[in-house]
C-alpha cells in the first residue's frame, strides 16, 4: 500500500530577514492508486508542495509519509518517487533510451537485459518506441513530453509526481495528452499527485481536487463537489469558466438587499445562514436562465451587453438597470472575462453585472431588455468576511452522477 | 612599418574591391553593398595585422645570418641566403625544455580544469547554505587577482622551507631521474594551484545556466551528487573544458616566472623550454635573430596544436 499523507506540512522561506510561508499547515491523504490535482493560482505554493514531496525542498514542520513511513529525512534519490516537470529536464547528451534508462541504472541492480527489455516496454506503451536511439533535441515538443513520462513510468515508482507537464503543449495535443495520461494512470494505478493552474485538468484529471491559495489548503474533494459543494468564496471563483458571480449582500430578514437588487430567501436558507448578515451571493453563469418577462420573484429585469457565442453556448454578459453604466461597465466586463481573472468576476466594482451561460441555441443581442431568472436552489451564499461556504446550491451526488447514463 | 605597409596594400586592393562592387551593384541591383566592402576590408587589414609578425619570424628563422641582417624582416629568404640552420640548432637546443614543459604543464592543466569543474559543481548544483557559497566563491575570485610577482618570494619559501618534497620523490632518484626535476613537480603544484580559481569561475558560469530541473530529475532517478557529475555534469562540461584546457596549456605552458623562480637555471636538467629560450640566441657575438624566431616558433607550436585539437568544442564552448 502506497498511499502518501502529509501532516500539517509547512514550508518557510527565510529571505533576509523576512519569513515568507510559502505553505501553511496543509494535510493531504492520498490514497493508494489516487490521482489527485493540486491546483492553484501561480504563487499558491502548490509546486513547493510537490518539491517537498519529491525531497528537492527541506519540510519547515510538518510531516509527510509515505506507505506509512515518514519520509522527511529520506534523501530526494531514496524516495521512490518519479517525477515530471514542466520543462520536461530530459538529459540532452543522452539517447532517449539513455534517458528513459538512466534511473533504472541509478536505483535498481537490474541487468542489462533487464533494464532494455524495461525500456523498450514503457517506450511502447508511449508510443515512442521507434525513437529509442534518437536525442531529445531531435524531437518535438509533443515526442519529448512522452519521453519525460516514460522516464517516470519506466522505473514503476511508488508515486508519480507531476508538475504541471502539460503546460508546454500546444492547446490541441494538450486535450490529447491529457486523456491519454488519465488513461495511464488509470491502467497503472499507480498514485499520482499532479500540480496544476488550469482548472480544465483539474476538473478532468483527477480523482480528487485540492485547491490551495497562499499556502493553504482550501479544500480537498471531488471535482464535482468542489464545483457544486465549494467550501468557500475562493474555491467557488476558481473552479468553473466562466467563474461564478458573486454579489455583495445584506441580509435583512428574508431578504438579501445588494447594490442595485433584492433577492428573497426561503426558511431554509435563512437557517442556515444564521446571525451573519454581511453576505456574499453567488451564482454559476450556467444556473442563470434568462426569460422574457419577469414574471418570478428571482427575475430581474437587465440588459445585455455583450455576448460572447461559444457555438456550444452564448456567453451573455449583463448589467442591471436600463443604461447609465454601460460605458465603463463594457469594457470591464469583457476585460475582466477575457483576461481570465478566476476570482470572481464581479467582485468589484461590478455589482450590478451578471454574466449568463446559455444555449448556443438562445439567441440574444447586445442591448436586448431581457429578464435574468436566478433559482433559488442554485444559490451559493457566502459569509461576508471569512468567505466560508453558508449555503451551498442542491446537489444530490446520486442524481448528477446517474443522469448522463439514462 | 611592416604592418603599416601590408594594409596599405590591402587597402589598395580593397579600393579596386570598391570599384568592382560598385560596378556589379549596378548590374545585379543586389548582393555586394558598400557595408559588405568594407567590412571585409578591415578584415583582411586585420589578418594582415596579426599574421605579419608571425610571417616576419617565420621568414627570418629561415634566413642566414647575412639574410637576416640585409634584408627585410618580411621579406622571403631569397636563395643563397635560405637555411634550416637555425631550425635544426633551435630544435636540438630545446628538445628536452619541450619535453620537460609538457611534463608539468599537461597533468597541471588537466588537474586545475578537473578540480575547478568540481570545485564548480559544489559551488552550484550542490545543496548547501548560499552564504557559505558566497564566502567560498568570493576566496575563489580573489585568487584570480593575485599577481603572480606578490607570491614569487612566499612559493620559493614555501618549497624550499616547509615542503620539502625531494625525499618523498626517493624512487625516483633510484630510477636515475635528476634531482633537478623536484622543481617541476613543484611547477606543477604550484601551476595547477594557480589555475584552479580561474577554472572554477568558468565552470560556475556555465553550471550556473544549466537546468537546475535536470540535475534535480537525476537526484530522483536515484543518482548520488557523485554518479549526478559523473553522468550528466561531466559530458555535458565538454565544451567549457575545451576553453577551459586550451586556456590553461597557454598559461602554463607560456609561464616564464615560476620556471624562473623554481627552476632557476637554464642549464638544468629540467628546465622547461621557456627558460631556456629565455636565453637562446644570445651570445657575446650578438643576438642570432634567426635563431630566436625558429626557438620562439618551436615553443608556440603546441599551443596551436592544443587550440586546433579542441576548436570545434571551444567555439561552441565560447558561444554558450
Amino acid at each position: 500500500m502506497t498511499s502518501l499523507e502529509l501532516d500539517s506540512v509547512t514550508k518557510v522561506f527565510q529571505d533576509g530577514d523576512d519569513e515568507i510561508v510559502a505553505v501553511d499547515d496543509v494535510s493531504l491523504t492520498i490514497d493508494d492508486g489516487e490521482f489527485l490535482v493540486v491546483v492553484g493560482p501561480s504563487g499558491c505554493g502548490k509546486s513547493t508542495t510537490l518539491r517537498m514531496v519529491a525531497g528537492l525542498e527541506s519540510i519547515t514542520s510538518g510531516s509527510i509519509s509515505l506507505g506509512g513511513e515518514v519520509i522527511n529525512d529520506v534523501k530526494a534519490q531514496h524516495r521512490d518517487i518519479a517525477m515530471v516537470f514542466q520543462s520536461y529536464a530530459l538529459y540532452p547528451h543522452l539517447t532517449v533510451g539513455g534517458n528513459m534508462s538512466f534511473g533504472l541504472e541509478e536505483s535498481t541492480d537490474l541487468s542489462d537485459g533487464e533494464i532494455n527489455e524495461r525500456v523498450e516496454e514503457a517506450a511502447n506503451m508511449m508510443g515512442i518506441g521507434k525513437l529509442l536511439d534518437r536525442k531529445p533535441s531531435d524531437l518535438s515538443g509533443g515526442q519529448r513530453q512522452r519521453v519525460a513520462l516514460g522516464r517516470a513510468i519506466v522505473r514503476d515508482p511508488s508515486v508519480f509526481l507531476m508538475d504541471e507537464p502539460l503546460s508546454n503543449l500546444d492547446a490541441k495535443l494538450r486535450s490529447q495528452m491529457r486523456t491519454e495520461l488519465q488513461r495511464l494512470q488509470e491502467d497503472l494505478g499507480v498514485t499520482t499527485m499532479y500540480v496544476t493552474h488550469d482548472q480544465t485538468e483539474a476538473m478532468t484529471m483527477g480523482d480528487r481536487i485540492a485547491i490551495l491559495d497562499d499556502g493553504k489548503l482550501q479544500q480537498v474533494a471531488t471535482p464535482l463537489e468542489c464545483y457544486h459543494r465549494p467550501a468557500n468564496q475562493f474555491v467557488a471563483g476558481f473552479i468553473g469558466e466562466p467563474p461564478m458571480n458573486f454579489f455583495d449582500v445584506t441580509r435583512e430578514d428574508d431578504v438579501l438587499v445588494g447594490e442595485a437588487f433584492e433577492y428573497a430567501i426561503s426558511q431554509d436558507i435563512v437557517d442556515e445562514l444564521g446571525a451573519t448578515s454581511d453576505l456574499v451571493l453567488g451564482v454559476r453563469p450556467e444556473d442563470v436562465k434568462l426569460v422574457g418577462e419577469a414574471t418570478d420573484v428571482h427575475d430581474f429585469q437587465m440588459t445585455v451587453d455583450v455576448v460572447e457565442p461559444m457555438g456550444d453556448t452564448n456567453t451573455v454578459h449583463l448589467f442591471y438597470g436600463e443604461s447609465g453604466l454601460r460605458a465603463d461597465g463594457g469594457n470591464g466586463a469583457t476585460e475582466t472575462t477575457a483576461e481570465s481573472a478566476p476570482i470572481g468576476a464581479g467582485e468589484e466594482g461590478a455589482q450590478n453585472k451578471l454574466i449568463a451561460a446559455i444555449s448556443g441555441m438562445q439567441r440574444v443581442q447586445s442591448g436586448d431588455r431581457i429578464a435574468a431568472r436566478i433559482p433559488e436552489e442554485t444559490i451559493h451564499v457566502f459569509d461576508g468576511d471569512t468567505g466560508k461556504a453558508l449555503h451551498n446550491r442542491d446537489f444530490d451526488e446520486e442524481a448528477t452522477i446517474q443522469q448522463p447514463l439514462n | 612599418m611592416t604592418a603599416e605597409r601590408t594594409t596599405a596594400e590591402t587597402g589598395g586592393t580593397s579600393t579596386d574591391d570598391d570599384s568592382r562592387g560598385g560596378a556589379s551593384s549596378g548590374f545585379l541591383g543586389d548582393g555586394i553593398d558598400g557595408y559588405r566592402i568594407g567590412l571585409y576590408a578591415i578584415l583582411l587589414g586585420l589578418v594582415a595585422f596579426y599574421l605579419t609578425p608571425l610571417e616576419a619570424g617565420l621568414v627570418t628563422s629561415l634566413k642566414t645570418s647575412t639574410g637576416v641582417a640585409e634584408t627585410l624582416p618580411f621579406a622571403p629568404p631569397i636563395f643563397g641566403e635560405f637555411a634550416m640552420d637555425s631550425w635544426i640548432q633551435a630544435f636540438d637546443t630545446l628538445g628536452r625544455g619541450l619535453l620537460n614543459s609538457a611534463l608539468y604543464t599537461v597533468p597541471a592543466t588537466v588537474m586545475s580544469a578537473f578540480i575547478g569543474s568540481i570545485a564548480a559543481y559544489g559551488l552550484t548544483q550542490a545543496n548547501w547554505k548560499r552564504r557559505y557559497k558566497a564566502v567560498i566563491l568570493a576566496l575563489f575570485v580573489a585568487g584570480i587577482f593575485i599577481p603572480y610577482q606578490a607570491v614569487l618570494v612566499p612559493v620559493t619559501r614555501f618549497w624550499s622551507n616547509y615542503a620539502q618534497i625531494e625525499g618523498l620523490l626517493a624512487p625516483l632518484w633510484m630510477l636515475g631521474i635528476d634531482r633537478d626535476y623536484t622543481a617541476l613537480v613543484e611547477l606543477m603544484v604550484t601551476t595547477t594551484a594557480y589555475g584552479i580559481p580561474i577554472c572554477t569561475v568558468l565552470f560556475r558560469s556555465y553550471y550556473k545556466n544549466m537546468s537546475e530541473e535536470m540535475i534535480e530529475s537525476a537526484r530522483l532517478d536515484g543518482a548520488s551528487l557523485r554518479r549526478v557529475y559523473r553522468r550528466i555534469i561531466l559530458p555535458l562540461s565538454k565544451p567549457m573544458f575545451a576553453v577551459v584546457l586550451i586556456y590553461q596549456f597557454t598559461q602554463i605552458w607560456n609561464d616564464l616566472l615560476f620556471a624562473l623562480v623554481l627552476v632557476q637555471s637554464t642549464s638544468s636538467a629540467a628546465a622547461p623550454s621557456v627558460l631556456i629560450l629565455s636565453g637562446l640566441g644570445v651570445s657575446q657575438e650578438g643576438t642570432n635573430f634567426a635563431l630566436q624566431m625558429a626557438g620562439a616558433l618551436i615553443t608556440a607550436l603546441p599551443t596551436i596544436a592544443v587550440f586546433l585539437l579542441f576548436t570545434d568544442e571551444f567555439s561552441e564552448g565560447m558561444a554558450t
